[in-house]
């Protein structure tokens, strides 16, 4: 390659970064553990930011100490239809920009009470142009709190699972029904 | 090499064979164990024995890499059996996938199978109620199919016989159109379903009801159960796994190795039966042709009596199989309605409802079991413009609790670790379990040109919905709905699925029962007429349906059946 060439290709990159100069994954790696989805790394992290904000840590551990991400990314590359992955992966890839646009800064800079109306509105979006987005924040509302509750932690440290749920009591009276509070 | 064929022709020769190990070959195999027949018991599918071969009976809801969810890439395979309500990530090795044997649907039939030892006994939903006269008097009454060959007090004894042994709960409700039988104790029903059981007891003369439905469950300790091995039902609700107590009857837990701890059954997996041998000179059937599942090679099988389990429907293949220059159309089929007269059971409705009574309750634990409403419609006499009935299943539960809503953050957190009592209203719900009535045009028929992955020819259905069930799915939603509301059930809404045929998993006929050769295939004893040899008491003898849950009365027509061959063969 000569050196004119390379200069011109070096203008090209460097116009291209130019263009998009917050872009966070033109030169992630995509990850190849969901092989049916093309996510980046930095996508899943930005996964993570969103599944630990519907689910945080407290007393209790949250989304992203229990790898809940990778539940979701598991769940939507298995069990999803191609359309849906497809809805999927557009809205995760339009999230950062709707960020943007409605907080006005990056997902994982924002403090805790933005970041949950962030996604409280996108749970709530309508229209043909937020179908992605808005699917993107509905699944993942719902894979989080699934790979939560259905995690070994909470199963067995927190409210541990039975496989016999004991004997059926058809007339049980609410009033007498009492649990402890657990904190999260 | 004369003497080593003999030899070899001694060492395959039993008294009987039995073809299938699910719930009504596992009944004949128990049978002639403990009257001291040599018996073989063949299975197409693999060994499962009780409890080491349950792999996930024990596993924990986040064992489960999709948390019980089947991924998408098996369910585009599968498009007939990922329609099962019991195909899960749990059980789906239990059930056949549909390469594994195709079949042309000449019109759309869901058939759902379980190729292993214990067949469908493992997954099925183990409800047991009884037929009473007035479905045996059907066909007879209402001038369709055939007449039966037999009645209630024929089967009566065998029933008990039968409960007595798989453990059946219920209660003794005293309906002469659902016999009581050998009860365990029975499950609850909550305050909204004896709520609605009396409403219904008021509100119609005493004619309709609503029962704790019977169970194949062991409810309780009880010891008789111990020496099979299996103990009381701990209310899982996993039973689709294997249950691990044997808390509820299958082949596996049950039958099975109970006939292999006699010393007189040989249960031999992997045997994909090809077709029952006859024997023109000698003029009776007198053996099977098998084919390896694993080397696809044939081998012969020889037995004094064959008895046919093979499931209604594999029942049908092997007899259209089994050609012979006597029997050129198929074994024991001089009358040529072999195939004919399918029918099934029609599922295809629901009803569903609120109630806003009793809300200061819910409920606690589990129960393997539901209501039931037996049929109340032309039971004594024709009163509708279609023909027989439906029965209904029922339940009621409560609903709300969630504390999740719309909360993010900190607040759904503390909202999903703490749920709420319930605070919605109580959701009813009731399906339809409708009798079809058999006809000619209902028919199974052999594709000898497209053969399956053993060289087998498939087979072709032409099975549907008429009118009669048309007309019947109406009368259900008109009736549950007016049921409903004279119970103060509010919010009331009809569904009709507008399912295929088969995914009630109710498959029936093709080789039916009756009095006369010319007009069906089998005696009263479920001998071919044509060749007495060979017994089939599988949903294949079935000459009508009516709407109770099959499978009671096929272990109880294979006990039946298993004593009457042993007599027949002390007479010579």
């Amino acid at each position: 390659m000569n050196r004119r060439i390379a200069l011109r290709h070096l203008a090209l990159i460097s116009g291209g970064l130019a263009l998009v100069p917050s872009c966070d994954f033109s030169s992630d790696d995509i990850l190849a553990a969901y092989d049916k989805l093309k996510i980046t790394s930095s996508q899943k992290q930005l996964l993570g930011e969103i599944s630990n904000t519907i689910i945080p840590a407290g007393e209790l551990k949250g989304a992203l100490d229990l790898e809940v991400p990778d539940f979701i990314l598991v769940m939507v590359n298995d069990c999803l239809k191609k359309e849906e992955q497809d809805l999927f992966t557009q809205g995760l890839t339009a999230f950062p920009t709707y960020a943007k646009n409605t907080a006005g800064g990056r997902f994982e800079k924002l403090e805790t009470k933005e970041k949950e109306s962030l996604i409280q509105n996108g749970l709530k979006l309508e229209g043909e142009e937020n179908k992605a987005l808005s699917y993107f924040i509905n699944v993942t509302k719902r894979l989080t709190i699934q790979g939560y509750m259905a995690s070994e932690y909470i199963q067995t440290e927190v409210v541990p699972y039975s496989l016999i749920p004991g004997t059926y009591n058809g007339a049980v009276l609410i009033s007498d029904t009492h649990k402890p509070h657990i904190n999260g | 090499m004369a003497n080593l064929n003999i030899q070899n022709k001694q060492e395959r020769t039993y008294q009987a064979i039995v073809i299938g190990s699910g719930a009504s070959g596992g009944w004949a195999a128990k049978e002639f164990g403990d009257l001291g027949v040599k018996t073989l018991v063949l299975e197409r599918g693999r060994n499962v024995e009780h409890v080491k071969d349950y792999p996930t009976t024990n596993m924990l809801p986040y064992e489960f890499k999709h948390r019980g969810k089947i991924p998408q890439e098996i369910l585009d395979e599968n498009p007939i059996v990922a329609k099962c309500y019991a195909f899960g990530e749990d059980s789906a090795h239990f059930f056949v996938k549909d390469a594994e044997q195709p079949y042309i649907q000449e019109k759309p039939f869901d058939w759902i199978r379980g190729y292993q030892v214990g067949g469908k006994s493992l997954l099925w939903a183990r409800q047991v109620q009884r037929w009473s006269d007035y479905d045996f008097e059907g066909p007879a009454r209402d001038g369709f199919a055939v007449d039966w060959p037999i009645r209630y007090q024929d089967i009566a004894p065998w029933y008990s016989h039968v409960e007595k042994f798989a453990g059946v709960s219920g209660n003794k409700d005293g309906l002469d159109v659902l016999p009581d039988g050998e009860f365990l104790p029975g499950y609850d029903l909550n305050v909204v379903e004896k709520h609605f059981a009396q409403k219904l007891k008021e509100s119609y003369g005493g004619d309709r009801h609503m029962i704790s439905a019977r169970c194949a469950h062991i409810n309780g300790p009880h010891q008789q159960f111990a020496e099979q091995g299996r103990a009381f039902c701990q209310n899982r609700n996993l039973c689709q796994r294997g249950c691990p107590f044997g808390g509820y009857f299958s082949s596996n837990s049950s039958t099975l190795p109970w006939a292999l701890k006699s010393g007189n059954v040989t249960l031999r997996p992997d045997s994909v039966v090809h077709s029952i041998i006859y024997d023109d000179e000698k003029g009776k059937a007198t053996g099977v042709r098998v084919i390896d599942a694993h080397t696809k090679e044939m081998e012969e099988f020889y037995a004094d009596v064959i008895f046919l389990n093979a499931a209604a429907i594999n029942s049908n293949l092997i007899l259209m199989n089994s050609i012979s220059s006597r029997f050129p159309n198929g074994l024991g089929n001089d009358s040529g309605l072999l195939g004919k007269y399918f029918a099934f059971h029609n599922y295809r409705a629901g009803v569903s409802a609120s109630f806003d009574g009793y809300m200061e309750y819910t409920t606690s634990g589990g129960r393997p079991t539901s209501g039931y409403i037996p049929r109340f419609r032309n039971v004594k006499k024709q009163e509708t413009d279609f023909l027989r009935g439906y029965a209904g299943g029922f339940s009621a539960y409560r609903s709300g609790g969630y504390n999740g809503g719309d909360r993010i953050g900190m607040e759904l957190k503390e909202g999903l670790l703490n749920p709420a009592a319930p605070d919605g209203p109580w959701r009813v719900g009731s399906h339809m379990m409708g009798e079809t009535i058999p006809k000619e045009s209902n028919f199974l028929a052999l594709d000898t040109k497209n053969l399956d992955p053993y060289g087998l020819p498939t087979m072709k259905f032409n099975v549907s919905y008429d009118e009669n069930d048309e007309k019947m799915i109406l009368d259900y939603q008109e009736q549950i709905s007016e049921m409903f509301e004279k119970a103060g059930f509010t919010d009331i809404s009809v569904r009709d699925d507008h399912r295929s045929p088969g995914l009630d998993i109710h498959e029936m006929g093709g080789v039916r029962m009756g009095k006369d050769p010319k007009t069906s295939l089998l005696n009263r004893n479920h001998q071919l007429h044509a060749a007495p040899n060979v017994y089939v008491t599988d949903g294949a003898c079935m000459t009508s349906t009516s709407t109770q849950n099959p499978t009671l009365t096929y272990m109880a027509f294979a006990a039946r059946a298993a004593h009457h061959a042993v007599e027949e063969s002390k007479k010579g």
